[in-house]
């Protein structure tokens, strides 16, 4: 295979597949957390620090349908600064919630209009100046903001300012926020797409609500709808149905005001499907209730909800095709779905529904809504026995018959020769079927210390499904820690498509008897406390003979020398040839000096300095050795 | 037993040989060969007796009487007269290189005896 074709192979599949990957369960939203909005700006309002904060809280809970008292206008006056043109706007914003609350606008005059006038002011700063003046009543020379926008539009191309941008222009003319109303659409396509579901800006929460709220708020006073494609509507309204709660107060207001917008009737509306019931469908819960609803959790109109297949998670059939759900209110709100039948098995359910309105209401969202079920069935367990077998032979030694609940009554002795063997099934009432579960276990408790020693039950593969659990008194001695003692004994049966689960006490005195000696148990608290301190044990010396033998060998080692010298005057050494002279004189010192100096540096020095000393000893001594070879060589010659 | 018998015969007519052929100077050399071995035997026995630890110590000095015993015989081997035809150096040439290489020798054991 070339690498072309290779290439070309994963260029078409590698598309097929992501595609088929992309999980069609799209954008599922829920409602706004309203409660939780609301608590937030309840609990604000307790204190302000600054004017900010009384601003969002103010308005945000007007918002939500609450009017705050006018007690709070004396805080705005306090804690307004009149020299930054952000806290002014805060501060007028924090009036128009209230009532009656009256702020001085001659004192505010002079800074805003110098902010509008002056050539270094951001588009936020511009926004907050136009937006006071308007709150205070004051005129605006609308021809200058609109060429301090344009000039600023040119230096700052951020989404916060253009968002800033398009406020402004929501509080001038008609015309001038027409011209801003149709660059929402570029704004748009600048927002981050987020796993193919959700449309943010950079910045969280508090921004992409502030940019969103002025998509609307400059549509709104052009006169326009806002145009933005509602696949992407849908992303942005995912986004932030997911923030069920905010950090900041800031983030709250406009998230609030966000929602109010997606939830207005003149808008495009987002709906939210859920399900009201619990996940579990059974005899008891045949049905599943679905609310159809806003992002505020309002109603939307008469509507029409369709389910157009169930499917089956773990092998996908298919249970229901194009069933029509039942309201169950005049509003349209909540719908219901009979799932339970005995044509549907047990098991985990994805519900794919389709709405349809009954006007021509602008809702997006009505496809691609799932929810998901679980049908589950009562079990019981049957054909329970426990036998007690000799660990070597295979024949049985006793076999108990169990029925569920009922305990046995006797008192079981275990030997350390044998083992316990409990077999039981779980059968699904409905179908009558032997199922498996995902749990099957039995559990031994000791009785003085409750400790527990639990075992898997396994089931042999097949349609009979039994489950078979064994404890060997020899094998699995080491579980207990060798133990004897009593114990009881229970059977634990659970899965989470079954409606019952068993937790069978089979026996209360199980006497085992362990051939070893207990251990203690192990101390698992222990772990999380300080741990014996570990002193650091230096290398142990290596054993040394006795000194004495040491200094008898090395005395033995200098007796060879002795039979040495011993056996030289035997031979007849004699040192009358040696020339006598300076040269020899030389030769002699230096050599001695050379052994003398291996001695010290055994002693004293380094290899670096005994080379240095050696080069120094070893001139004289090659230079007198010479001579005094020089010399016996003559000698010889001379005797030849 | 007979065989015994031929073995002590054999060397004692070694012996006698050896007794009245070898030069005086080689026999000197010899000594000191034989005294060299029975140091080096010593050392060896030593070792086996009480263990290796300090192994750097115990090489260093059984090596020493190796050396020793090596430049010795190759002094012995260059100063024979009847070896004069392969060897073409002087006596005095031999006895330079013998104490040029102790010097060395020594310089390694006693870096090594630690």
């Amino acid at each position: 295979m070339t690498s072309t074709s290779l290439m070309m192979i994963i260029l078409v599949i590698l598309p097929f597949y992501s595609w088929c990957a992309t999980p069609t369960v799209a954008a599922n939203l829920s409602p706004a957390n309203i409660d939780g909005l609301k608590a937030q700006f309840q609990t604000a309002m307790k204190s302000f620090s600054d004017v900010a904060s009384i601003h969002y809280t103010l308005a945000g809970i007007k918002e939500l349908g609450v009017v705050p008292p006018d007690t709070y206008c004396n805080d705005i006056k306090k804690l307004v600064d009149k020299s930054d043109v952000e806290s002014i706007f805060h501060a007028t914003e924090a009036a128009r919630a209230l009532a009656n609350c009256k702020l001085p606008a001659e004192e505010y005059r002079a800074l805003l209009t110098s902010t509008l006038q002056s050539d270094k002011s951001t588009t936020a700063e511009v926004y907050y100046a136009v937006r006071a003046s308007v709150n205070l009543g004051l005129n605006v020379d609308e021809s200058r903001v609109e060429k301090r926008l344009n000039a600023l539009a040119k230096t700052d191309d951020s989404v916060a300012s253009q968002g800033y941008a398009l406020l402004t222009g929501a509080q001038l003319s008609q015309p001038i926020a027409k011209f801003y109303a149709d660059t929402i659409n570029d704004l748009v396509q600048q927002a981050d797409e987020v796993d193919g579901r959700t449309l943010q800006y950079e910045g969280g929460v508090g921004t992409t609500a502030l940019l969103v709220n002025a998509f609307y708020e400059v549509a709104e006073k052009a006169g326009v709808p806002v145009k933005i494609d509602p696949k992407q509507l849908i992303k942005f309204a995912s986004y932030f149905s997911t923030k069920r709660h905010v950090a900041t107060l800031r983030s709250a207001y406009y998230l609030t005001k966000v929602f109010k917008y997606l939830s207005d009737r003149k808008n495009t509306i987002p709906v939210v499907v859920s399900r009201t019931t619990p996940a579990a469908v059974s005899a008891q819960n045949p049905s599943v209730f679905v609310s159809v609803s806003n992002l505020f959790g309002q109603p939307v109109g008469e509507i029409f909800v369709v389910a157009e297949s169930a499917k089956r998670k773990e092998d996908g059939a298919v249970v229901i095709s194009k069933q029509k759900l039942t309201a169950k209110d005049s509003t349209s709100s909540i719908f219901e779905l009979p799932f339970y039948d005995a044509k549907i098995p047990r098991g985990f359910y994805t519900i794919h529904l389709t709405l349809t309105p009954r006007g021509d209401e602008k809702l997006i969202g009505l496809t691609d809504n799932t929810i998901e079920v679980k049908v589950t069935s009562e079990a019981a367990l049957e054909n329970a026995e426990l036998n007690v077998a000799d660990r070597d032979s295979t024949a049985q030694a006793k076999t108990h018959k169990l029925t569920y609940p009922n305990a046995l009554s006797e008192k079981l002795d275990l030997h350390s020769h044998q083992k316990l063997i409990i077999k039981f099934q779980v059968k699904d009432k409905r179908t009558g079927e032997y199922v498996r579960t995902q749990q099957a276990f039995i559990r031994f408790t000791n009785k003085k210390s409750k400790k527990e020693i639990i075992y898997l039950a396994e089931a042999v593969s097949g349609a009979t499904a039994q489950y078979k659990a064994e404890m060997d008194l020899t094998s699995n001695a080491a579980d207990f820690r060798y133990q004897s003692g009593a114990y009881d004994l229970v059977v634990i049966v659970g899965d989470s498509l079954l409606q019952n689960a068993f937790e069978w006490k089979v026996n209360d005195n199980v006497q085992l008897t362990f051939h070893e000696d207990s251990l203690a148990d192990k101390n698992h608290q222990d772990l999380y406390l300080p741990r014996p301190e570990i002193i650091h044990q230096f290398r142990v010396e290596e054993k040394r003979p006795p000194t004495i033998v040491s200094l008898v060998f090395s005395g033995l080692t200098l007796l060879p020398l002795l039979i040495l010298l011993v056996s030289w005057l035997r031979l007849g050494f004699n040192l009358s040839g040696m020339p006598l002279g300076l040269s020899p004189l030389v030769f002699h010192a230096s050599h001695g000096a050379a052994f003398a100096l291996m001695f010290v540096y055994w002693k004293y020095l380094d290899m670096f300095q005994t080379i240095r000393y050696l080069a120094l000893i070893s001139i004289p001594l090659f230079l007198a050795g010479h001579r005094v070879l020089a010399i016996l060589a003559a000698r010889r010659e001379k005797k030849v | 037993m007979g065989q015994l018998g031929e073995v002590a015969g054999i060397l004692r007519k070694l012996y006698d040989e050896y007794r009245t052929t070898t030069p005086k100077k080689l026999k000197l050399i010899d000594a000191y060969l034989v005294y060299v071995m029975l140091t080096g035997i010593i050392q060896f026995a030593y070792c086996l007796l009480v263990g290796t630890f300090p192994f750097n110590s115990f090489l260093s000095g059984f090596i020493s009487t190796v050396g020793c015993f090596v430049l010795a015989a190759s002094l012995r081997i260059q100063l024979n007269k009847a070896n004069q035809s392969t060897f073409n150096v002087t006596p005095e040439r031999a006895f330079a290189d013998f104490v040029f290489a102790h010097i060395i020798l020594h310089l390694v054991v006693m870096n090594f005896i630690g």
